[in-house]
């Protein structure tokens, strides 16, 4: 029979600190970029200071008798005649005994550069006679289109008698991860044929796969620690080539250890990015305020061959559309994975649009969203079916959203809040993602006769408290606290564990722990129920006791030292029922701003994020999750924005000063609220990494154009954009 | 070693070229005991020494007298990570900007990342490794409010919290925001380290 979640949980659901906060509280979790193994060597990159060069020459020589180089190479497929295709581009590295003969032995290497003219920005890409990135099948003028989805007639839908519409172009800059922790490992070749890597990964089985293949070793040859990671986001899935050439210098010098992570702006420049959006958007409605047609072509850019596509239409029902959509290359770092890939852009265009129809018809904003739901939009149960419909779901994830901003109370048409210099709006924004986990990974239990119990999977804690996870689930079976258990993961040697992506990591790994703290347990009745004249099945586990028909019997530990010398030691696989495999989540978000009109700065006052995530494990780091989603949408509705200069081509503020973040000044009062009604925990477990981070900065450009009275287009909402926007209002721009 | 001296040299005519010009108009129209005072500035002041290659240095890390060898440039947080394994500061913008490296430096915070190692020398150096971790501490707060993803930034907030409470022990939420300011956190976990400081002070009065 499959296994079902405990209907009366414990702990599951409730508020539980996390395993490894004090260690890393202070400050003594190590970091694979703090890993200092005996013997260890200093790497560093040499990387393109120009946007678009050709390598003349290259000469390593100088740099190999500097002092205290061991190791020099050149990277990849670098040679003579190879074309660097941005700044950031990688050249060669060097391994050395310290950090700074290192950098020292970088800036030695001789290399002859021909620079080559540049496209850095989308514009200058696509100008007439622009330079080429590269060359490919379907490519013209540095941009490759996309074939055209078209569904109904949009065209004349458009221009049918009674249609209201707006035409508006949109835009969503390029933003970088910004992940605290460097890219990057420290690794040793051992011996002829082995690899240890210490590597600040988001998935350690796809490294150390990665270093098995660049060496053609067998993956069981390589091990690839993650105890801790800083921060990923979405960029961080394998060795790179950074951690493919830091394990060659290990290599080159005779298997000594070498550290190499990135320099800042290296990260900014090389470590990838979330593409631009550009988005010229026709939406129309009837009168009475239903969707006919989208028409959209929208572009953008993820560097230097990254495509930047994004979902659109977004949510809604759209009749008829039609969507083209062309990647726009350009001497920049390629575009990775970025905290719900596409659906932040998707949703900006999308939902910019929604406001701006409505106010053209006059409608309020959210009666309007509502108005323009699918009929039915049906998304997976725990079973992988798809019965449960999402549109009554954001019905009351919205009414619960409303009430909490006070948009019945508060909110204005657009134009008409106030006439002095500080204006306050409010703004909202819908938002979809998947969330489920694949049911191909594996956790393996083990009780031992001195009562200590493990949980172990190769799956890694990106800092959605995955260690906790399975401690909640094992000590919510068997009875235990959760601090009795240990989680041991971040190893790609244990058995198969997920990569953190995706929102996928709860989802995926959370029914195999359960189903293995469960095999683990029965097979502990079975060897202690003879002793205590019970049938296995009339043993349950309770407060740390193995109760016989309820009644406390035989303490954890004394039913343990039972096994004497022999540990169980079981493993669990995925069982239907208990995650959904495909997600498909929903949400809603409302800010609230005020805008100073002289001098267009932005404060966020209020963000109510409402969500749903089917069962939630552990209360506490599921709101953590969202709030650093709200967060982090909010850096991106106010602040991000990789500035590139056209005329030298390169990247104007790789670092964290002119790179702006949130700091704690900037956080507003957030208000976090979970849909969880019996039918979403019926859903099994999904994941919320990324739902969270999708709509804020939609709600954000939304409230803002609600208080000042005309679109701002360009994100992100600083100061230039919002007073070049009420220029143009004005006829000024 | 011609070179060193004439180094030296250089050295000390650029401080006589300073004090000749920029402090002699400056003495020109300040008091007495001003003067007096720059006289003492200028007793107190250290031998003007060149530095190159490797040097030695001697500070107090979290109470231990450590040695080592360092360049010139080494700063402090590459010196404590490098040299001497003190990972808890972590290197993130290394540019003053995220406060990940910071450390109490003869009582005062400091970030490591542009403090040069060799003005530490003699000095006591204090990191978040050292700090008290029971239930009264700043980072059992931390843990008891979430406030930490992937806790890279974490020694950093940990650290500016705990040298703000030990000189304001009564803060309100804004005193804390002002007092981590110069933290930035990357997986947005702000709303859980203002609760911890809040929470902390409140406990640490309790203690």
């Amino acid at each position: 029979m499959p296994s079902v979640w405990p209907e009366n949980p414990r702990l599951i659901g409730t508020r539980i600190t996390r395993l490894d906060g004090l260690v890393k509280a202070t400050g003594k979790a190590k970091y694979p970029s703090d890993m200092h193994p005996e013997g260890m060597l200093f790497g560093a990159m040499l990387y393109s200071p120009h946007a678009h060069a050709k390598i003349k020459s290259i000469d390593l020589a100088p740099a190999e008798r500097m002092p205290g180089v061991k190791a020099v190479m050149i990277v990849g497929a670098i040679k003579p005649g190879s074309t660097l295709r941005f700044q950031g581009d990688d050249i060669a590295a060097v391994a050395a005994e310290t950090e700074e003969q290192a950098w020292d032995a970088v800036l030695a290497i001789k290399v002859e550069y021909e620079v080559l003219p540049h496209v850095v920005t989308e514009a200058q890409a696509v100008a007439p006679g622009a330079a080429s990135v590269f060359k490919g099948t379907g490519i013209v003028n540095n941009q490759k289109k996309a074939r055209s989805q078209t569904n109904g007639d949009p065209e004349k839908a458009l221009g049918a008698p009674g249609v209201v519409s707006i035409e508006a172009n949109y835009m969503a800059p390029v933003i970088t991860h910004v992940c605290l922790e460097p890219h990057g490992l420290t690794v040793r070749f051992v011996g002829e044929d082995k690899i240890e890597a210490w590597a600040s990964t988001q998935a350690v089985g796809v490294t150390a796969g990665d270093l098995a293949g660049a060496f053609g070793i067998p993956t069981t040859n390589v091990t690839v620690h993650t105890e801790v990671m800083g921060g990923g986001f979405g960029s961080k899935f394998g060795a790179d080539i950074w951690g493919i050439t830091a394990a060659h210098l290990s290599k080159k010098a005779g298997g000594r250890p070498v550290k190499m992570f990135l320099d800042r702006a290296h990260e900014h420049l090389g470590a990838g990015n979330r593409p631009s959006a550009i988005a010229h958007v026709k939406l129309g409605a009837s009168k009475d305020g239903k969707l006919v047609s989208l028409i959209a072509e929208t572009s953008g850019t993820g560097g230097a061959g990254s495509g930047s596509n994004f979902p659109l239409p977004y949510v809604y029902a759209v009749p008829n559309s039609s969507r083209t959509h062309t990647d726009i290359f350009v001497n920049g770092g390629n575009a990775r994975a970025m905290r719900a890939p596409g659906h932040p852009q998707g949703c900006i265009v999308m939902e910019a649009a929604m406001d701006d129809l409505a106010d053209k018809l006059g409608i309020d904003p959210l009666e309007f969203r509502l108005k323009n739901l699918k009929e039915r939009d049906m998304v997976e149960d725990g079973f992988s079916k798809p019965t449960v419909d999402r549109t009554p779901m954001y019905l009351d994830e919205v009414a619960m959203g409303a009430d909490l901003i006070g948009w019945k109370a508060k909110w204005k048409p657009r134009g008409k809040n106030g006439d002095g210099p500080i204006r306050r709006g409010l703004g909202m924004a819908l938002h979809q993602w998947g969330g489920g986990g694949p049911a191909t990974n594996q956790v393996a239990c083990t009780i031992n006769p001195d009562g200590s119990v493990e949980m172990k999977s190769a799956t890694q804690d990106i800092g959605t408290g995955a260690r906790t996870i399975f401690a909640i689930i094992a000590a919510e079976v068997l009875g235990l606290n959760v601090t009795d258990i240990t989680s041991n993961i971040g190893n790609s040697t244990f058995p198969p564990g997920q990569p953190s992506g995706g929102s996928t990591t709860t989802p995926a790994m959370s029914p195999p722990a359960f189903n293995a703290a469960i095999l683990a347990r029965d097979e502990l009745f079975v060897k202690v129920a003879p002793g205590l004249n019970a049938k296995p099945e009339d043993l349950t586990l309770a407060d740390g006791q193995v109760c016989v028909k309820g009644e406390p019997k035989l303490p954890w530990k004394d039913a343990c030292r039972k096994l004497g010398q022999q540990s169980i030691q079981v493993t669990g696989k995925s069982s239907p029922g208990l995650a959904s495999q495909h997600g498909g989540v929903g949400g809603c978000q409302f800010a609230e701003v005020s805008v100073d009109i002289e001098t267009g700065v932005v404060r966020v006052k209020k963000i109510v994020a409402i969500q749903d995530t089917g069962l939630i494990i552990d209360k506490m780091t599921w709101e953590t999750q969202v709030y650093g989603g709200v967060i982090g949408g909010l850096n991106y509705g106010l602040f991000e924005e990789r500035v590139m200069d056209p005329t030298v081509g390169i990247m104007l503020n790789p670092d964290m000063e002119l790179y702006k973040l949130a700091g704690a000044s900037d956080i507003p009062e957030i208000v976090v609220r979970a849909y969880e009604t019996p039918a979403m925990k019926a859903r099994g477990v999904i994941g919320v990494g990324e739902p969270p981070t999708v709509s804020t900065a939609a709600a954000i450009g939304n409230a803002v154009s609600n208080a000042i009275g005309v679109r701002v287009p360009h994100w992100p909402m600083s100061p230039k954009n919002v007073l070049d926007a009420l220029a143009s209002k004005e006829g000024k721009a | 070693m011609a070179d060193l001296e004439q180094k030296t040299k250089q050295g000390a005519s650029r401080r006589d070229f300073l004090r000749g010009s920029g402090f002699a108009a400056a003495t020109a129209v300040i008091t007495g005991p001003a003067i007096a005072s720059l006289d003492e500035a200028k007793a107190a002041e250290p031998e003007f020494k060149i530095v190159s290659d490797t040097t030695t240095l001697k500070l107090k890390v979290n109470g231990v007298d450590r040695t080592c060898e360092i360049e010139p440039r080494c700063t402090l947080l590459d010196t404590l990570r490098n040299r001497l394994d003190v990972t808890g500061p972590k290197r993130v913008c290394d540019r003053a900007s995220c406060g990940a490296c910071t450390v109490i430096l003869d009582g005062d915070l400091v970030y490591s990342c542009t403090t040069l190692a060799i003005s530490c020398g003699g000095k006591k150096v204090e990191t978040v490794e050292s700090f008290d971790s029971g239930v009264n501490s700043v980072p059992h707060a931390f843990v008891q409010n979430d406030g930490l993803m992937c806790g890279y930034c974490t020694p950093g907030f940990v650290t500016a919290c705990k040298v703000m409470l030990d000189h304001n022990p009564n803060p309100t939420i804004d005193e804390v925001r002002k007092g981590v300011d110069g933290n930035i956190c990357r997986c947005g976990t702000y709303v859980g380290v203002l609760q911890a400081a809040l929470a902390a002070a409140k406990t640490m009065k309790g203690a």
